[in-house]
């Protein structure tokens, strides 16, 4: 056996590589724009990661792949490892990188985790890269004063903005929510969240909302995504006997599980979800039994049957397409590469700096699915409209904007 | 008596009431568990392996029951219909894991018998790796609720003070039952004998002509019947299944089949009681953010005290 | 003991006699001097190998800790990853502005290491006496309750959100000036390659401690614990002791390589990255390659998180951008495939080479030794 085989191999790419190399070729291709999303396609959060991809390529389908005269690649990146199972720091990292390395990228899509984008913020920016998350919702992302001590200037080693998002943050859900519970005549509740950023960070804001509002709060805990039921934590709720328990967080960290022990206990309060849950495999994994007429979503943006103009056409495209109507996520993962292909039509040209000061200039955007908004001096969207949907027959179903 | 003797009186009831609400399901659970367990123990007991494939085993059982309940209608069937329908899957699903265990055995640990003790524990890994990717282009990626076959009714009436349905009933009707059977069968049975025997000196069982082959096999047969019975189970109590689900149902299993002493039948019982109901207090009276960490502080501070497990026998350990 | 054989003759025999190390080694130190392998493998691959070779040094410092522990003295650790995450907490709480300690990177990397360390001698102290697979058990759970208490001490860890940002190390200057004539900047974020040889020195350092250790009084008692324990004590040996001091070094070590990650990312990254799949793909590391052997854990880290971070997302942009998939249907998707790929891998090299990739000499020749004894048996 030759061991030294392996040695020389390793020798004779370095040298084929640095020959290649030194020959000079890449730089890319001037006609093509690649638009790249970096989800978690591995592991728990991979249904909810469908729904955004899916989002995004009905996006590029209804433009045929083009923009001007640039032709549109996708790029459908994993920042989660068959090891791991779900997002790793690294693969975020390598993800970035590889965004930032490639000519051709003009547009990140991403990140689904907050503590993800936290990562590969810093990167994208000194790369003036354009970022648009369709479902990061950490608010110290964004905007001063609402995050951790430095947020969000740690994230943008150049000063300017690069990051994105159309989701709503959570300072609009978990307020709203809390004032549609009061109209619905909620006086007690029991607030619970998964642990995670998004789900703690909107459960605190309803709590604040709801002592505001004088609706007493009768205790607030955190579960762990891994159990695989959550009776006796329901029959200690029953004793207490809210009016509504308020769940932060989303399908896979359990919503549907809660919403059926609830029932199991004999609870029969109802059960008010932010828009991470607005999907039907929530109502899949809950059994619509123990959803209809009791289960409250808060969704940021008009949900699908209530849409006109370029919303509906999307809707209709995506029922065509997967058979279903679109996720609360594959309407945002819509939105976002709606956004980057406007940033690359706004721009005209190949450069990432002009790609994405356009992208902040986008004003009363309309031609998306969730209505007219643009983008703020944070990089957050303005849009304020909040819709109030409840669970009936086995289906979402509107019941009103909630106003401010 | 004053009013407000009467109210802590109430209140004192009321605690009372709670407690062995949280104690009921904690049992439950924790019958559950112990059917995971046992399977564990028992391949432990035989060839010292960590079957980290055991929970995805359970895994696959549960989708199947899954699909056999679309196929035949269930939801919809008359009452029964209903119950010969789930008569069937408590036949049909722990022989699919029986038969699936086995042919995982067969194809991926018997080759390994002789390689170091570690070895086949990287392979257990890799099973588990390629059962879940077999879930998730079964079922899909998001968690799917197994329709309510049983009913939810209070069997204690309908304005008890105590939840104790038709469902909790099933758990531990079904579990109880088959627990004592394992154990006479382990007990009393010649093929449980030399289980034992096996278990005990695997050299010196195949010198007494026991075909050490033979008892391995039929011990990943009945390990993955016990988990097929368990994921059906399973699936009409908890109502969720999901392709990730055997990781957590393995590790409680695995901590359970070791807080009781690795190898031992009733002490795997145990140990799945003891973490049904930890985890029952643990969200009742210490928070439910904190319920998993207490079950592992348990186990530890228990195995500190108790250096072979609950019920484990103060043996050496092999060389 | 074989007798000596002559001298071969041909040439691939005299070079398979050469030590192969320095060779690596070399190829390894030159890699990112070269410039170029770097961008044409990028181009290739789209994956920036040398900043995924920094991480993959990163776990194997990790993956030498968990062998040590493992691979040496036998005992079955399924929890190294709370050690890693206590390093990269340790090391968050004493970098981030959030905290007023800011003691930078060195001191953080001590602190790390010594604080893993003492958590492993805390937990090890009364655990350690339990039956092999009762202390599996014990670490398991032990970093359970880590992990979960980090996510829930959200007022020091900051819960999910992670520690951030941690700033990168400060160059002292007599390295920057020469560092800048092979063309590396002073910029940690922008050139990968200063984490890269960081990581790699701390390594090397690493594999030439648990070298020497490996030939010492204490590290010859580890496998003889490992072998035999019984047997071991009454050569006189003190179990415990040296069970503890082996527990102590690995689980400092994992420390070391958590400050290294949390620095490399400039954040803790959250308390799930520390969680039980990252410690049990750390065992499949150590075995796959060979317990015992510093080249099999290595080889074992290479191949696995490899995989993982490279070969996974590089076939996965191959197959995308080969578009053999318009419809993006879903049983075509690589990522639907990915844990199957990855399962699969762990059971044939399992199955092909059961005593690891590249065993310890000893398990080697044991094992073939117990072959042999079996075919006698078999025999008779």
């Amino acid at each position: 056996m030759i061991r030294i085989l392996p040695a020389i191999l390793l020798v004779a790419l370095l040298a084929i590589t640095t020959l290649v190399g030194l020959s000079g070729s890449g730089g890319g291709n001037p006609d093509v724009i690649k638009i790249v999303s970096s989800l978690p396609r591995t592991g728990s959060a991979k249904s909810q990661t469908d729904t955004i991809v899916n989002g995004i390529l009905i996006a590029l389908e209804e433009a045929d792949h083009r923009v001007g005269d640039f032709r549109i690649v996708y790029g459908d990146w994993d920042d989660a490892t068959a090891g791991a199972g779900q997002w790793t720091a690294e693969a975020e990292t390598a993800n970035a990188n590889r965004a930032v390395q490639d000519p051709d990228v003009m547009a990140y899509l991403g990140t689904y985790n907050s503590g993800a984008s936290k990562i590969s913020m810093p990167i994208l920016n000194r790369a003036h890269l354009l970022m648009v998350s369709p479902a990061a919702t950490w608010p110290g992302l964004t905007k001063p004063d609402m995050g951790d001590p430095g947020e969000p200037e740690i994230y943008r080693p150049t000063g300017e903005i690069n990051f994105l998002r159309l989701v709503p943050t959570d300072d609009l859900q978990g307020p709203r929510g809390a004032a549609w519970a009061k109209e619905m005549g909620v006086k007690r509740v029991y607030v619970l969240d998964d642990n995670e950023v998004y789900g703690k960070g909107i459960a605190n804001l309803f709590i604040d909302a709801c002592q505001d509002l004088g609706i007493e709060v009768l205790g607030h805990e955190s579960i762990d995504v891994k159990a695989q039921e959550f009776k006796p934590l329901m029959a200690m709720i029953k004793s207490l006997d809210p009016d509504m328990i308020y769940f932060g967080g989303t399908t896979q960290t359990k919503g549907g599980q809660i919403a059926k022990d609830m029932v199991a206990a004999g609870l029969d309060a109802r059960l008010m979800v932010p828009d991470a849950c607005f999907e039907n495999a929530f109502i899949d994994s809950a059994g619509a039994e123990n959803v209809n007429d009791r289960v409250f979503v808060t969704f940021g943006g008009l949900p699908p049957e209530e849409l006109t103009g370029p919303g509906k056409r999307f809707v209709e495209n995506y029922r065509r397409r997967f058979g279903r109507d679109p996720e609360g996520y594959a309407i945002y993962g819509y939105e976002a590469a709606k956004a980057a292909l406007e940033a690359i039509r706004l721009a005209g040209i190949k450069d990432r700096d002009a790609i994405r000061k356009a992208a902040i200039g986008i004003k009363n955007f309309d031609q998306g699915a969730v209505g007219t908004w643009s983008f703020d001096k944070n990089g957050d969207s303005t849009l304020g409209t909040i819709s109030g949907i409840r669970v009936h027959n086995g289906k979402f179903e509107f019941v009103k904007v909630l106003s401010e | 008596m004053t009013p407000a003797l009467l109210l802590a009186q109430t209140a004192d009831i009321d605690a009372w009431q709670a407690f062995w609400q949280y104690a009921l399901i904690g049992l439950t659970n924790g019958a559950l568990i112990a059917l995971v367990a046992l399977g564990y123990t028992m391949v432990y007991g035989i060839i010292e392996l960590i079957n980290f494939a055991h929970g995805d085993v359970f895994m696959l059982g549960a989708f199947l029951a899954l699909t056999l309940i679309g196929a035949m209608g269930l939801e919809q069937a008359g009452a029964v219909q209903l119950w010969l329908g789930i008569g069937l899957l408590f036949v049909v699903v722990p022989l699919f894991c029986a038969v699936l265990n086995v042919t995982i055995d067969r194809a991926v640990y018997k080759p390994l018998r002789n390689a170091p003790k570690l070895a086949p524990l990287v392979s257990a890994i890799g099973v588990s790796f390629v059962l879940m990717n077999v879930g998730l282009l079964w079922h899909g990626a998001a968690d799917k609720h197994f329709p309510d076959l049983v009913s939810r009714q209070n069997l204690l009436g309908e304005n008890a003070a105590i939840e104790f349905s038709y469902k909790d009933l099933l758990v531990i009707g079904m579990t109880v039952p088959i627990m004592i059977a394992l154990t006479g069968f382990v007990k009393g049975t010649r093929l449980g004998k030399a289980m034992r025997a096996t278990a005990q000196d695997p050299v010196a069982a195949t010198l007494m002509g026991i075909n050490a082959d033979r008892v391995i096999a039929v011990t990943f047969a009945i390990g993955g019947a016990l988990a097929g019975a368990a994921s059906v189970i399973y699936g009409l109590y908890i109502n969720t299944v999901g392709y990730q689900m055997g990781f957590t149902n393995g590790l409680y299993a695995f901590t359970a089949a070791v807080l009781g002493g690795i190898g031992n039948i009733p002490g795997a019982v145990l140990g799945g009681l003891v973490i049904g109901l930890a985890r029952s207090f643990g969200s009742a009276y210490v928070g439910e953010r904190w319920t998993s960490a207490l079950v592992f502080v348990i186990l530890i501070a228990i195995l500190i005290f108790r250096p072979n497990g609950l019920l484990g026998a103060r043996t050496r350990e092999k060389v | 003991m074989n007798k000596r054989q002559p001298a071969p003759r041909s040439l691939t025999a005299q070079l398979d006699r050469l030590p192969q190390w320095p060779l690596y080694l070399g190829i390894l130190l030159l890699y990112p001097l070269l410039v170029y392998p770097e961008k044409v493998l990028f181009q290739w691959t789209e994956i920036s190998v040398g900043m995924q070779l920094t991480y993959i040094f990163i776990y194997a410092i990790l993956a030498l800790g968990l062998n040590v522990v493992v691979g040496y003295t036998g005992i079955l650790h399924l929890g190294i990853a709370a050690f890693f995450g206590i390093g990269a907490y340790i090391t968050g709480i004493l970098t981030v502005p959030a905290y007023p300690f800011g003691i930078g990177f060195v001191g953080s990397l001590i602190c790390a290491s010594l604080g893993a360390a003492l958590a492993g001698l805390l937990l090890g102290a009364p655990t350690l006496r339990l039956r092999g697979d009762y202390v599996a058990i014990v670490t398991l759970g032990f970093g359970e309750v880590t992990r979960f208490s980090l996510r829930n001490l959200e007022e020091i860890t900051a819960g999910m959100r992670g520690l951030n940002p941690i700033p990168p190390p400060t160059l002292p200057a007599f390295l920057a000036t020469p560092l800048s004539w092979l063309g590396i900047q002073n910029d940690w974020a922008l050139d990968y390659r200063l984490f890269y040889y960081l990581a790699l020195g701390l390594l090397l350092v690493v594999i030439l401690l648990l070298r020497n250790l490996e030939r010492s009084r204490l590290g010859r008692a580890w496998v003889a614990i490992r072998e035999d324990e019984l047997a071991a004590t009454c050569m006189g040996i003190n179990a415990a002791r040296v069970k503890l001091s082996a527990f102590a070094l690995g689980c400092g070590l994992a420390g070391m390589a958590g400050c290294l990650y949390a620095t490399a990312l400039t954040s803790t990254a959250g308390p799930d990255a520390f969680d039980f799949s990252r410690s049990v793909i750390m065992l499949c590391c150590v075995i796959l390659g060979g317990l015992g052997s510093l080249r099999g854990t290595l080889l074992g880290v290479l191949l696995l998180i490899g995989f993982d971070n490279v070969a996974a997302p590089a076939l996965d942009g191959f197959l995308q951008r080969a578009n053999i998939n318009p419809d993006d249907n879903p049983w075509l998707t690589f990522s639907n495939w990915k844990l199957m790929c990855f399962g699969l891998a762990l059971i044939l090299m399992m199955r092909f080479r059961p005593e690891g990739l590249l065993p310890s000499r000893q398990v080697e020749a044991e094992l073939h030794s117990e072959a042999q004894l079996h075919r006698e048996g078999a025999s008779i």
